[in-house]
């Protein structure tokens, strides 16, 4: 159901990204990018209430023709992006905030492996899983 | 004597995810140390040996076992007592070799590897070899030589993590000379 699904670390930079196919993952880079500065804008606008009611979903960012972009950020300030195919109207926000979730939980395992060095690129393998797991789920 | 007063045969609880980040952070840092994996695997074992010479005596203040008669029997204990007591699982007991003097500890989870992955430049890392140490250990203080060594683990892509143990020999105690 996703095509894209990133995370990116407190100072903005990449910690994972992948793309389904592969032939535009530029532009899915490009979108993940551009999604930040709403990210961003959100925290700011919000974040005296965001701290207060705990809520970590950031909800659409921006929808374009094609795709939306959801965002997700947690406590620590590392940020889940994940951009849904627009064609896909099944995929309610109750589904997307799920799924952040599970993905929040599974970064946390990654977090809590003692050979993952904070701020690291994830490269483990049943984070991999999962994100493909969430990719092909609907597709 | 505080301490002494609240050390009751009830196991206490505590956080397993500190149990676990603690000991991965043990394994990291003398991978950090040690140059290669060998090395850190011989530390480990020597540190759990250094544990488990000492645990052994809260183990028998604690647990009330008598003298084990056979292997089998001491098979039984560590299993049934003290995987249970110490780490709070029940390891299963299998493939006794016909001699009777080896035996497998299945254990179908590890707590001390919840969240790990081995990276691929530590292949040869044996992660959990300090239990192999405290089994040693906790074995040589009760007159018994084992042997005890990893030959599935689940960090590895086995289904299961699986230690070997072998019995060696009864320890004599051996009097100094002149003393009777």
């Amino acid at each position: 159901m996703a095509v894209c699904i990133a995370v990116i670390a407190k100072e903005n930079y990449p910690l994972y990204i992948r793309s389904t196919p592969t032939e535009s993952e530029l532009k899915f880079h490009y979108m993940v990018h551009t999604s930040l500065d709403v990210v961003d804008e959100k925290i700011s606008a919000m974040g005296k209430a965001l701290v207060d009611q705990r809520e970590l979903y950031l909800g659409l960012l921006y929808p374009t023709e094609d795709y939306k972009v959801y965002g997700y950020v947690t406590n620590s300030k590392v940020k889940f992006v994940m951009v849904v195919d627009s064609s896909n109207t099944a995929l309610r926000d109750n589904e997307i905030r799920s799924m952040f979730r599970k993905l929040h939980n599974s970064y946390t395992d990654v977090m809590c492996n003692p050979f993952y060095n904070p701020g690291d690129r994830i490269q483990s393998r049943a984070f991999d899983t999962m994100v493909t797991s969430m990719m092909i789920q609907v597709c | 004597m505080s301490r002494q007063a609240n050390r009751g045969t009830e196991s206490k609880k505590m956080s397993s995810e500190l149990f676990t980040l603690t000991y991965g952070a043990l394994v990291t840092q003398l991978c950090k140390d040690y140059e290669n994996d060998e090395d850190v695997n011989k530390q480990l074992d020597r540190m759990g040996y250094n544990i488990g010479v000492r645990l052994i005596e809260d183990f028998l203040a604690r647990s009330n076992v008598g003298r084990c008669h056979d292997f089998r029997e001491t098979a039984d204990v560590i299993a049934k007592v003290a995987f249970k007591m110490y780490l709070g699982i029940t390891p299963s007991i299998t493939n006794w070799s016909p001699a009777g003097d080896e035996f497998s500890l299945i254990l179908e989870n590890n707590p001390l590897v919840d969240f790990v992955e081995l990276p691929d430049n530590h292949s040869a890392l044996i992660y959990s070899n300090l239990l192999c140490g405290v089994l040693r250990g906790a074995l040589e203080m009760v007159q018994m030589a084992v042997e005890a060594k990893f030959v599935q683990d689940t960090l590895k892509g086995d289904g299961v993590t699986e230690i070997r143990m072998r019995f060696i020999r009864r320890i004599e105690d051996n009097l100094p000379a002149g003393e009777e």
